[in-house]
């Protein structure tokens, strides 16, 4: 993940939680402020309809006292007491003192509780109000709610009932008005509220109809315990108020309903300012993260590119100082590193040339001082025939010059070796089959491994099938694993097994060369590689540094295995 | 025979008469009439109204004894199929043109024709000869119905009769003035004019009709009533309810609260077609409600919601089909009224156009679609109308509830000359204070 990804990132994720977490608060403040204003507006509007129903009771009393204290009514309570007890007459007059009173309902009972004259049922003269005998002084009992029944159904009440002497008997005068929609039209709903007056009673009052689940559970959970209930959802906020009647019968069930719709639509406003808000904050983390990053990746890009190109060998690279803070900083530090090492690699240049040319002086003496010697006896012993022996002389002669020939030839070997290592050329590559370069260099060898006097070597070749042709020059490759050979060879002066295997891996082949010599010390095989350098009495030291700068031509790898006593392994890995 | 008997029936059932006659009669003044019920056509044949205008008369009449006696005909003689009348002489239509046979002999054949397909009606002279295939018992009850008036037309003039009062102008529905006709072969009447008006409180009437049901008019001081006989039945007409619920609802029904209460006891409870001042016999069809079997037979059908159909205008009616709804609640059946028509029950107004028992069973058998039940009714027979109102009832087709008469409140200032009580009340008897 890029550093301006990760500083994009942070910024977003800081914008959006900061943004998330205000609008969730200022949600969680505002519903809370919705609720208590909810709470407030309902408890209002149930004072307000309590005040009201208040208000209608003393009036529906006072108009039943009027009814009551009516000429028509005395006159008809008179009638009763006295002889004459047809109520025939009286069939209408319910109608007209109710509608005289503005009353909903009026009906005019008699002293065995039969219907005389009834206002909302006029047909219904004649049956029975058995409840009305029943309590003696009913202005005692004030405004009470019932349910009324009328030809169509029936329907809530708001009732009161004044007695009048009628003879021995008492004259009934009930009636009220009702509680409906027109009634609840009156209070002062405010907007966002609505209120309901449920009739459990009514022939059609289904819970179901009041067209919300929560109404509904709400009801039915008040029909069954009524008490007042509050209760809420997205949608609304309803507080359920029962009423009853004279037995604490539930007539009735006042819904008052806080819509939510205006909360929903602020939260809505909130997510959504949030959400531009956030992605505004994304778009800025975006861009802040691209300046953020141009302005502190530059600088450290700039010294990534420095310290790959140092990493690719040009030590002289320099990074550029923008700035004075800790990245300009790294970045001088980087060029003052970069500094002590090229000094550093050119000391040790310098020091390896030197240990080098001393190296190559002491080989070179070394390798020329055997030959010299024996020429320089030979040259002696010449002198000396030609001194003490002339007769001699011829025959010591002869026998020198040919020494001198086999040494100058001993020399002149010695200096090819120097000199093709100074030549080697680049590869030229073809299509080696690099199995068929193990059997050809193993046979090669044969000779000297099975030569009498020699103790015996017994070569393995382990070439897998799948290794077919590589890339490379096959002149160069045949001659670093003859070296490889006979450096196995040399390290089994006592014999062994020498094992040849190739393998084939991923995008690469690999030659293994193993023997059961003395094995190397890891100092051993940390310099085996570094030209002059031998274990051997009388190597030149090069062997191995061809092997390796083949390889390296090559571009592949070259590593070494190796305990004291335990053979040792090379290992070449090239491209297939 | 029958006759008498039901003509002392009817007047053994109507109330005293309306005014007292304290003074004696004068002549002149004019009669104000308020009418709730507006008329829409003159034609004898159409008025259904215990008012008589004087305007048309026929042949005969039948008094209070329920004997016939002559009117237009003076004299009359018959042998069961051919009856033979002799117009009364120096009588004049309201135009001016003499009545003769010839020209009261159109009028008369067009009602008889109604009834009776094979009559005849031949003029000469003074003399009236009317002829029938069958016997026809009954004859002078139907000359003597208001729908056998003599009476002719003209452009001008919607009625032109011989009676003691003249159209003097007529807005159909609106109201309807008649002027004294001084060349009235009887002598002029009492009153120059009668004015007639239809619909409340246009005018400060002397004489007004009373619905059926509580007073909804504050009647003055004074003010005398004055009611027909039970002129219009009451019943529940079953448009397609099962028999067995008709049964149960006749049942259920108790007339009793709906003649005292509803109708303020100015009406007779109705188990039969016929009124009892008619037909004689109608106590035989009285049974009591039975709410308990009512409430079986319910139970045995459980039917669904009946809708009962009642004149939207008339709330007398509509009170009395909700307590019909509330005896019906009582038994079980749920019966909705309703103020519109076409519902399964219905209450219909049937009003006795005349005095002939058999005629007006015949009428309402056809009014119920069963004509053919009244086919073989005999006049002569009391037996077979009783079978026959039997038959129709007990079809369950129909519900008598209440008989209704026509009752009118009559001013302090006017008075009734001739003082005993009528089937009608006729506007030539009446004369006013000034």
């Amino acid at each position: 993940m890029s550093f301006r990804t990760k500083v994009f990132l942070s910024i977003t994720a800081t914008v959006v939680l900061a943004v998330w977490l205000v609008a969730a608060v200022v949600s969680a403040l505002v519903t809370r402020s919705f609720e208590r204003q909810d709470a407030q507006r309902t408890a209002a509007l149930v004072v307000e309809f309590r005040r009201e129903f208040d208000r209608r009771g003393a009036e529906v009393a006072r108009r039943i006292e009027a009814v009551a204290a009516s000429d028509a009514v005395q006159r008809m309570a008179v009638n009763l007491g006295g002889a004459q007890t047809d109520t025939a007459q009286y069939y209408s007059l319910a109608q007209a003192l109710a509608m005289e009173q503005s009353l909903d309902f009026l009906e005019l009972v008699g002293p065995d509780g039969a219907i005389i004259s009834s206002a909302e049922w006029p047909a219904r003269f004649g049956y029975k109000e058995d409840w009305l005998p029943q309590l003696v002084d009913w202005k005692t009992q004030g405004v009470f709610l019932k349910q009324e029944d009328l030809a169509n159904g029936s329907a809530l009440g708001l009732i009161a009932v004044r007695t009048l002497k009628a003879g021995d008997g008492s004259l009934y005068v009930g009636g009220g008005q009702r509680l409906d929609k027109e009634f609840l039209d009156t209070l002062p709903v405010a907007e966002g509220m609505r209120v309901q007056l449920y009739s459990s009673f009514a022939a059609d009052a289904h819970p179901e109809s009041l067209g919300s689940k929560l109404a509904t559970d709400l009801v039915k959970d008040v029909q069954q315990q009524p008490r007042e209930l509050t209760r809420a959802d997205s949608a609304a906020t309803i507080t359920a108020i029962p009423f009853t009647g004279r037995d604490q019968k539930l007539l009735a069930i006042l819904l008052v309903e806080n819509s939510r719709a205006e909360l929903a639509n602020l939260k809505r406003y909130i997510q959504g300012t949030a959400a531009a808000v956030g992605v505004a904050g994304v778009l800025i983390g975006l861009m802040l993260s691209f300046w953020t990053a141009s302005r502190v990746t530059r600088p450290i890009r700039s010294l990534a590119s420095s310290v790959r190109e140092v990493a690719e060998g040009r030590w002289d690279t320099r990074a550029a100082v923008a700035s004075s803070d800790e990245v300009g900083q790294l970045a001088r530090d980087f060029n003052r590193m970069t500094e002590q090492l090229v000094e550093q690699r050119d000391r040790m240049i310098q020091a390896e040339r030197v240990a080098a040319w001393r190296e190559l002086a002491r080989r070179l003496a070394h390798e020329l001082k055997n030959p010299l010697f024996p020429l320089q006896i030979t040259v002696e012993n010449l002198q000396r025939a030609r001194e003490a022996s002339p007769e001699q002389f011829d025959e010591v002669f002869r026998e020198s010059t040919s020494t001198l020939l086999a040494e100058l030839d001993n020399l002149k070997t010695i200096i090819g070796r120097f000199s093709d290592f100074a030549k080697m050329p680049a590869p030229h590559l073809e299509s080696v089959d690099l199995n068929q370069v193990a059997r050809e260099v193993v046979k090669l060898f044969d000779a000297q491994m099975q030569a009498p006097g020699r103790a015996p070597v017994q070569t393995e070749l382990l070439l897998a099938e799948d290794v077919t042709t590589i890339p490379a020059d096959p002149e160069q490759i045949r001659r670093a694993l003859r070296n490889l050979v006979l450096n196995a060879l040399d390290a089994m002066p006592q014999g062994g097994a020498l094992t040849i295997r190739t393998a084939r891996i991923i995008g690469k082949v690999s030659l293994e060369v193993s023997d059961t010599g003395q094995g190397l010390t890891p100092e051993e095989c940390e310099r085996l590689f570094t030209p002059y350098y031998t274990t051997k009495q009388h190597g030149t030291g090069l062997g191995l540094a061809i092997v390796q700068s083949v390889v390296s031509d090559h571009k592949g790898t070259i590593t070494v295995q190796s305990e004291p006593g335990k053979g040792s392994t090379f290992r070449i890995e090239l491209k297939a | 025979m029958r006759l008498r008997a039901w003509a002392w029936l009817a007047l053994s059932s109507l109330p005293a008469s309306a005014a007292a006659g304290a003074t004696r009669p004068r002549y002149g003044g004019a009669l104000a009439i308020e009418l709730s019920t507006p008329w829409t056509s003159l034609d004898p044949a159409d008025l259904h109204s215990a008012i008589s205008t004087g305007v048309a008369e026929t042949l005969v009449r039948i008094n209070e004894r329920g004997e016939a006696e002559p009117l237009l005909a003076t004299a009359w003689r018959t042998n069961g199929r051919r009856w033979t009348f002799t117009l009364r002489p120096k009588v004049v239509f309201h135009d001016g043109e003499p009545l003769t046979a010839a020209t009261a002999a159109p009028a008369l054949l067009a009602a008889l024709k109604k009834t009776h397909a094979d009559v005849t009606v031949q003029a000469g002279g003074q003399t009236l000869v009317v002829t029938s295939d069958q016997v026809i018992p009954d004859l002078m009850l139907e000359l003597a119905a208001p729908r056998a008036a003599i009476y002719r037309k003209s452009d001008a003039n919607p009625l032109i009769g011989t009676g003691p009062f003249r159209v003097a102008a007529w807005e159909p529905g609106k109201r309807l003035s008649l002027a004294a006709f001084d060349d009235y072969w009887g002598g002029r009447p009492y009153l120059d004019s009668v004015n007639i008006s239809f619909g409340y409180g246009r005018v400060r009437a002397d004489v007004f009709d009373i619905p059926p049901g509580p007073n909804r008019r504050i009647l003055p001081e004074g003010t005398e009533t004055w009611s027909s006989a039970p002129q219009r039945l009451v019943a529940l007409v079953g448009a397609g309810a099962p028999a067995p619920l008709m049964q149960a609802l006749a049942l259920a029904i108790d007339r009793a609260p709906i003649v005292n209460v509803l109708a303020q006891r100015r009406g007779e409870p109705a188990f039969a077609l016929l009124p009892q001042w008619l037909s004689g016999y109608a106590f035989l069809f009285q049974t009591p409600p039975d709410i308990a079997r009512a409430k079986q037979l319910v139970a045995q059908l459980r039917p669904g919601p009946l809708m009962l159909s009642y004149p939207a205008d008339d709330p007398f009616l509509r009170s009395v089909a909700e307590r019909i709804a509330l005896n019906a609640r009582d038994a079980g059946a749920t019966v909705q009224p309703l103020g519109t028509p076409n519902g399964n029950l219905s209450l219909a107004e049937w009003p006795l156009e005349s005095n002939d028992a058999p005629a007006e069973l015949s009428r309402m058998a056809a009014l119920m679609g069963l004509s053919d039940r009244a086919a073989a009714l005999e006049a002569s027979k009391p037996d077979s109308l009783y079978q026959a109102e039997r038959e129709l009832l007990d079809g369950h087709r129909v519900i008598p509830i209440i008989y209704l008469p026509d009752t009118y409140a009559i001013a302090p200032r006017v008075h009734l000359a001739v003082k005993n009580g009528r089937l009608r009340l006729p506007l030539e008897d009446l004369w006013v204070e000034p």
